[in-house]
């Protein structure tokens, strides 16, 4: 089955080269030209991964992205021609896994997509257990006792990354690497956003976390079982 | 200057500040000087009119005093003659009692007790004549002259200003008439009457002293009004200072209140003008320079959306350039190539554009420079092979963790050894690193063929080349050492430049290891000591991280 990605940029000619390198690679691409039908395109067509562009007619991108958010894990990846702190910013945290800056090249494209629809490691245990949260790494399930947590993919990765080796301490180049799949130094700032992110989901304290843990001048690891 | 500061001007420090004080006051504070001038002038003007007034009032008092007093001996001397026309008396004792009765009219009409007679000299000796008397107010007083002036003219008055001895052993000021009185059967003598002015001199004094309150009081007054004139002046226009300071200071919404339609307020209106256009001038600027980051910013949008599709296309042809005939496949390999040179420039020009809106900020974090120059070094190992260029690093110091941006100082550092590969020419290229107290710096240093020194002032130029006919090589987009050097400045550092002709040169960057660093000596020289050298000492090492490394470990140990 090939994986369909959604494009949602309003610049025909990108969105159509996007397309051809897409389909060259092996996936199914789907178009969307404007913010306000995102959402519609994103419901009817249930794409694998949504490309989004941050500037779009309508409803901007970082909208898009949270509404997208609300209601999916599915993986987004931005593209983005403001490398400037604040908007990046801005679309991780309204929800978006990863982000690439225009212009980019086809291989950085096509390998960014592969990490993000790439199927989890065989996982070595069924169930791990991370401070009093329990993980089915099978089920790709979170739950603390009989309630289930939603996490996304990537956050879910991300918690079991932590999870499987609780005894180490993963600096952030070390979670880019393995979680976002970059082979050389990357922007650390994926990584703070969304271990924000995860934290707001999983801690019962967000400001005072016991799962994810900070190695202050380090990384992070995960929190000791309870 | 207000009334508090000139007292505590006034009050403090030793005594001999004060005229430097005062001088200074007089040089700073308007409002000083004018009630300085005011009460001078004004006191002079008193001053005189005082002293006409004094000497005038002075000068008639004494007049009607003398007035009154020859008038009173004169009714004294007249009644005193009568009484003596009038009687026939002859002998010793009725003589004398007809003297003792003159004497006792003279004193009841003349209202003085002050007086002496004397029988005018040049008679004949008359053994019944009264003896002279002289009461003790007068003693000594009576000058040869006015009896001289008596005796020549006897029916004549004749007066004089004399000090007279008071009761408490002091004097007042009188007068002293002289007459003559003729005695029948004894002949003729001078009558001699004091009149103390002791009274109307203090009436004059007390006037004076009137005078003289009246006038400081005046003075006083004078400077209370000039006080509150110049204040109700000065205020408003120290109002005004103290407004344009403030507009000065950055305050661009102060403004003066206009009060009525005098010349205060024309000057606040006027002021108020000025801000406004001030105001609106900045503003305008702001909104243009607003605009111009704005511009930037839909210009990075705009151009970077084509330029992916083209990279996209550009590259999706240069993976299937093997299929293309020869020609058609060195255009997609020119195609990707330029598409690159292009990407770059726009990623410097967009660059230079951020730091000309003033809108760049420093991601800082603790970097060893040491180990940033290795992986510079490192990564750009095969391009320095490629121009057969050694690349050797050299850290006496700077194995320290410095705030700074990495990414920044990385693009710096990856700019002057991509400079000196390229104009190296082949010879090895030493990178040192080293600190001191205030600073870390790094220099790059190449054999190569160098620069004049009005080439190497204009190094940091956009777009400059040392030589326009050659072509950039390594493609550089001619931005690189003016984004450099901005980079440098932002970290409040500097990039300093030393080039010979025929002997290389050498970049020197240089940054201080706080923000608030005054002033920074850099640790490393900028003229190497060897700038006639080919090429740096053999030092053994067989490549740049070996020898770091071995660097690394020296200062370890």
């Amino acid at each position: 089955m090939t994986p369909r990605v959604l494009v949602v940029d309003d610049d025909t000619a990108l969105a159509e080269m996007i397309g051809i390198v897409l389909r060259t690679e092996g996936f199914e691409p789907v178009f969307c030209a404007d913010g306000t039908g995102a959402l519609a395109a994103f419901r009817e067509s249930k794409p694998d991964l949504v490309l989004l562009d941050l500037m779009l007619p309508g409803i901007d991108g970082i909208e898009v992205c949270g509404r997208i958010r609300s209601e999916s894990g599915t993986p987004i990846i931005m593209l983005t021609a403001k490398s400037d702190t604040a908007d990046v910013v801005k679309g991780l945290e309204s929800g978006a896994d990863d982000y690439m800056v225009k212009p980019f090249n086809p291989k950085e494209l096509v390998a960014r997509i592969r990490t993000r629809l790439r199927p989890a490691p065989e996982p070595v245990v069924e169930t791990l257990a991370v401070g009093d949260l329990t993980i089915d790494a099978a089920g790709h399930e979170v739950r603390r006792g009989d309630e289930r947590i939603n996490l996304t993919p990537l956050e879910f990765d991300l918690l079991l990354t932590l999870a499987s080796k609780p005894q180490q301490v993963f600096t952030r180049e070390m979670l880019l690497e393995q979680v976002w799949g970059y082979h050389y130094k990357a922007d650390t700032r994926l990584v703070n956003v969304h271990v924000q992110r995860l934290r707001a989901k999983v801690e019962h304290d967000p400001d005072n976390p016991r799962i994810v843990m900070t190695v202050r001048g380090v990384g992070y690891r995960a929190g000791a079982t309870t | 200057m207000s009334a508090a500061d000139t007292s505590k001007l006034l009050a403090a420090g030793p005594w001999r500040e004060v005229p430097r004080r005062l001088a200074a006051l007089w040089r700073r504070s308007l409002q000083f000087r004018t009630v300085i001038i005011t009460l001078g002038l004004s006191g002079l003007a008193i001053l005189v009119i005082g002293l006409y007034i004094s000497f005038s009032v002075a000068s008639n008092l004494f007049q009607a005093q003398r007035e009154s007093v020859l008038e009173a001996s004169n009714n004294a001397t007249a009644a005193a003659q009568s009484i003596l026309d009038s009687s026939a008396a002859a002998d010793r004792a009725s003589l004398q009692s007809l003297m003792g009765d003159a004497v006792s009219t003279i004193t009841s009409i003349s209202g003085s007790s002050d007086y002496a007679i004397f029988r005018a000299p040049g008679q004949a000796v008359n053994t019944n004549a009264p003896p002279d008397q002289l009461s003790r107010g007068l003693g000594g007083v009576i000058t040869p002259e006015l009896r001289q002036q008596v005796q020549d003219n006897p029916g004549g008055q004749y007066w004089q200003s004399v000090a007279l001895t008071n009761a408490d052993g002091g004097t007042d000021p009188g007068i002293v008439v002289g007459s003559t009185l003729n005695v029948p059967a004894a002949g003729r003598y001078e009558l001699y009457l004091g009149y103390n002015l002791a009274e109307a001199e203090e009436t004059l004094a007390f006037m004076q002293v009137t005078g003289i309150v009246g006038a400081a009081a005046l003075l006083a007054l004078l400077s209370a009004i000039t006080l509150v004139v110049v204040r109700g002046v000065i205020e408003p226009i120290r109002e005004t200072a103290a407004t344009s300071r403030r507009l000065a200071a950055g305050d661009l919404g102060v403004r003066m209140p206009e009060r009525g339609e005098d010349e205060l307020a024309t000057l606040a209106a006027s002021f108020n003008g000025m801000a406004d256009s001030l105001q609106a001038r900045i503003r305008e600027l702001a909104e243009l320079s607003v605009m111009q980051q704005r511009f930037v910013s839909d210009v990075s949008h705009e151009l970077r959306t084509p330029l992916t599709t083209i990279r996209l296309a550009g590259d999706v042809l240069y993976g299937q350039r093997e299929d293309f005939p020869g020609p058609t496949s060195r255009t997609v390999e020119l195609l990707h190539t330029q598409t690159d040179r292009f990407e770059r420039l726009l990623a410097d020009l967009l660059e230079i554009s951020r730091y000309d809106a003033g809108s760049v900020t420093l991601a800082t974090e603790p970097t060893n420079l040491v180990h940033l120059a290795g992986d510079a070094i490192e990564s750009m190992h095969e391009l320095a092979f490629e121009h057969g260029s050694e690349l050797r690093l050299i850290a006496p110091g700077g194995h320290l963790d410095a705030d700074v941006d990495p990414r920044r100082i990385k693009r710096i550092v990856r700019n002057l050894i991509g400079n000196a590969i390229e104009h190296g020419e082949g010879r090895p290229i030493v990178v040192a690193v080293d600190s001191n107290e205030t600073a870390i710096a790094l220099s790059v240093r190449d054999y190569g063929m160098g620069m004049t020194e009005e080439e190497a002032a204009r190094v940091f130029d956009r777009f400059w080349r040392a030589d326009p006919s050659r072509t950039r090589t390594i493609g550089g987009t001619g931005l690189g050492l003016a984004i450099s050097l901005e980079d440098a400045v932002a970290h409040g550092g500097s990039l300093d430049v030393w080039s010979k002709p025929g002997q290389g040169t050498v970049f020197r960057l240089t940054l201080p290891r706080t923000p608030d660093a005054a002033t920074v000596v850099s640790p490393l020289p900028l003229e190497p000591d060897d700038p006639a050298a080919a090429g740096p000492p053999p030092t053994g090492a067989t490549g740049a991280i070996e020898a770091e490394l071995a660097e690394r470990e020296v200062h370890d140990a």
